[in-house]
């Protein structure tokens, strides 16, 4: 194979593909429409917030049947009022004078207790015409009336900490087994599930989505040459495999260039949440260094495939039927997300850290989920299997493409194929 | 030694055979015609030749040798099925096909721009190829083969879509080739342009060589032996059988032991003033139609 032959197809094929309006959208307009995006809408939410933040915090309360203990209620302006988490709840006596307080907009809410409140419940909560439909469910003004209620109802009745724990009967301190031990760590369970699995999934479908889409170049180049009828041209200059691996090496290298681009959002996404979120955000550090490794055995394994398979196709069209099937083998983890997730290093992890087709992917998933439970031999020996498959597709690969790239208008016989391959 | 030789090629594909067991030889600096009809195994037997296929029966030898890549970067072929990044600049795509027949990329710049200029496409050079006409798109296949000045260059239909100027053109960039002592195959239906280039020819018919050689001592070999004298004697009043010629003359049919130059002689012998006097040669058309038309 002669180096500055491959290297003239592989600068040539990188041109073609990065000097594209798609490639370059894709590739470096993506991240910059998701910051946009992501900016809008923080922006927004802000800006809502901030507004929500300027409007009256004041509620009123109409205590009617007297269950709400006044003695918390301190008088101030003329008013009694009980403050509590940046909401003033303010009693009145007089449901009318409470109406009037919330038409003025003094008030942003009124909540009158019902006279058979002990027998119903009830209470009427009774926002003016400017508060926003639903507000109040965004505000803590509701579970605060439940913990005033409360309190009042059991005042006198129990001890004050078993009152505490009537209101609030359990606290829980999440914590996670390290590999070093308990390791405690106040962590909501929702922001855990989030770090635990966003990181993880955002870079494996960026692993997955560049190996695709640099795959997907390779089958739209053989078919464009087969298409417009150049192969001969070529083939009477380099031979199949030159042209094999300068289609790998300059593609691959437009999907590194993308695939750098992406990760690079995620490393800075990563370091921005890791300097802000030290103490709950474990960035998936190993997992960030590797993928560029994995990234580039599995693309040059899928990529072996998929040329000699598209090779095989009299057009666009049937290359991409031809070639689904290594897609569908590299997209099976995705597929089992939740299960790798779940449990990153049982039995369906470890398995599919030992197959070609799933590995990168797997690999990536498991080291960001759960680093600890992955041994380095199980990485390792996922690479030295991905290495020795890609060294066998790229042999199978050019045989099977150069059968498929010579014989144009007929598709070669499955006997045909077996009698080059081997 | 032939610059291209085989030796009892035979390919098939699937259960057809497309070539059987064809011998022929391409020698150093002529024009080479190769014939046939649509079908016949030309291509075939072009792209055994280059590499682009491997013959099932017989051997193929490329400047003396199996034919290998060294050989190959001193041969350039035009397919007749014509292929071009049609979303490739002109320039761009001369200089990735210069660069894959082994030139660094200077001298592949400077020889698109050479032969761009030769071929009157100067002013497209940075345009995309599929904003050119067919016959400028030919134009710049043609220079693409021949930018690296090959010492074998296999033009299949050349001239398809070309309008008589550029005709002219790749006529003159060919007989310029055959005057620096390259060699040049040349496949066509064009059997004007075959008379008027090529030195030898071989014609292929279902697979099969049915005639190889010279070209002139082929269409001598298909002519009848008539001549047509342009005269103002009466040649029936001097008693010879002849018939009026479309072209003016008179179409003698000699005897079958008189040659062309005797007959002439004898003609000025008898007095007969002579205006102009030509030997009818077979033209290509009629010996293509005759070897091929039968079947078909």
């Amino acid at each position: 194979m002669r180096v500055k032959r491959v290297a003239a197809v592989a600068r040539f094929e990188f041109l073609a593909v990065v000097k594209r309006w798609s490639y370059l959208i894709a590739t470096f307009g993506l991240p910059i429409f998701l910051a946009v995006v992501s900016g809008t809408v923080l922006g927004v939410q802000t800006y809502f917030l901030t507004q929500r933040a300027e409007e009256s915090s004041a509620f009123g309360l109409v205590d009617g049947p007297g269950v709400v203990d006044a003695s918390r209620f301190e008088p101030r302006d003329g008013e009694k009022v009980w403050t509590s988490e940046a909401s003033d709840v303010v009693l009145y006596d007089d449901e009318e004078d409470a109406i009037g307080a919330l038409e003025s907009g003094r008030l942003r809410a009124l909540y009158v207790i019902a006279d058979d409140y002990l027998q119903s419940g009830q209470i009427r909560a009774i926002q003016s015409e400017k508060t926003p439909l639903l507000s109040m469910r965004g505000t803590k003004v509701e579970p605060l009336l439940r913990s005033l209620l409360r309190k009042s109802l059991l005042e006198g009745r129990l001890d004050e900490d078993v009152q505490e724990r009537v209101i609030a009967p359990a606290v829980f301190v999440r914590a996670r087994l390290g590999p070093d031990g308990v390791e405690v760590s106040e962590v909501d369970e929702a922001l855990d599930l989030l770090v635990r699995t966003t990181i993880p999934l955002f870079l494996g479908v960026l692993l997955l989505t560049a190996l695709l889409s640099a795959s997907g170049y390779l089958v739209q180049t053989v078919a464009t040459d087969k298409e417009s009828k150049i192969v001969e041209v070529l083939l009477s200059s380099v031979t199949p495999e030159e042209i094999l691996a300068g289609k790998l090496f300059g593609l691959g290298a437009a999907g590194l260039v993308q695939f750098a681009a992406w990760t690079s959002m995620v490393i800075f996404v990563a370091l921005s949440a890791s300097a802000a979120l030290t103490a709950v955000i474990a960035v998936p550090w190993s997992a960030l260094a590797l993928s560029p490794i994995l990234f580039v055995l599995g693309y040059v394994f899928l990529g072996s495939l998929m040329l000699a398979t598209a090779a095989l196709g009299a057009n666009a069209a049937e290359s991409q039927k031809l070639t689904m099937g290594w897609a569908m083998l590299a997209i099976l983890p995705l597929m089992v997300l939740v299960v790798l997730l779940e449990d990153p290093n049982g039995l369906l992890g470890q398995v599919m850290t030992w197959i070609p087709f799933t590995s990168p992917l797997t690999v990536i998933i498991r080291l960001a989920v759960e680093p600890s439970g992955t041994a380095w031999w199980e990485v390792a020996g996922a690479i030295v299997v991905l290495i020795l498959s890609t060294w066998l597709a790229i042999r199978v690969g050019a045989r099977l493409f150069r059968v498929g790239f010579l014989l144009t208008g007929s598709r070669p016989s499955l006997a045909e194929l077996w009698r080059q391959a081997k | 030694m032939g610059i291209l030789e085989y030796h009892a090629v035979g390919k098939q594909f699937g259960g057809r055979t497309a070539l059987r067991d064809v011998s022929l030889e391409v020698q150093v600096g002529e024009v080479f015609g190769l014939l046939g009809p649509n079908g016949a195994g030309k291509t075939t037997l072009i792209r055994i030749g280059l590499d682009i296929l491997r013959a099932d029966e017989g051997a193929v030898m490329l400047f003396g040798a199996a034919p290998n890549q060294g050989a190959l970067d001193r041969t350039a072929y035009l397919p007749e099925e014509r292929g071009v990044y049609r979303r490739a600049k002109v320039r761009d795509l001369l200089v990735y096909l210069g660069k894959l027949k082994g030139f660094g990329r200077k001298p592949a710049a400077e020889a698109a721009d050479g032969w761009l200029d030769r071929v009157g496409l100067s002013q497209v050079a940075d345009q995309r190829v599929e904003s050119l006409s067919k016959g400028m798109t030919q134009k710049v296949q043609i220079a693409a083969c021949l930018m690296t000045d090959p010492e074998l260059c296999v033009l299949d239909e050349p001239f398809s879509g070309l309008d008589p100027v550029n005709v002219g053109l790749v006529t003159g960039l060919i007989e310029e080739r055959r005057a620096r002592g390259r060699t040049t195959v040349l496949s066509t239906h064009m059997m004007h342009q075959v008379e008027a280039l090529c030195d030898r020819v071989a014609l292929v018919h279902r697979g099969v060589l049915v005639e190889y050689g010279q070209l002139d001592e082929i269409r001598r070999r298909y002519s009848p032996n008539e001549v047509i004298v342009w005269t103002r004697t009466d040649l029936l009043a001097l008693g010879v059988t002849a018939t009026r010629h479309k072209a003016g003359g008179w179409r003698v049919e000699l005897p079958a032991r008189e040659t062309a130059a005797g007959y002439l002689d004898a003609l000025v012998r008898n007095g007969v003033q002579i205006e102009r006097y030509e030997p009818l040669v077979a033209r290509m058309d009629d010996i293509f139609v005759r070897l091929v038309g039968g079947g078909r």
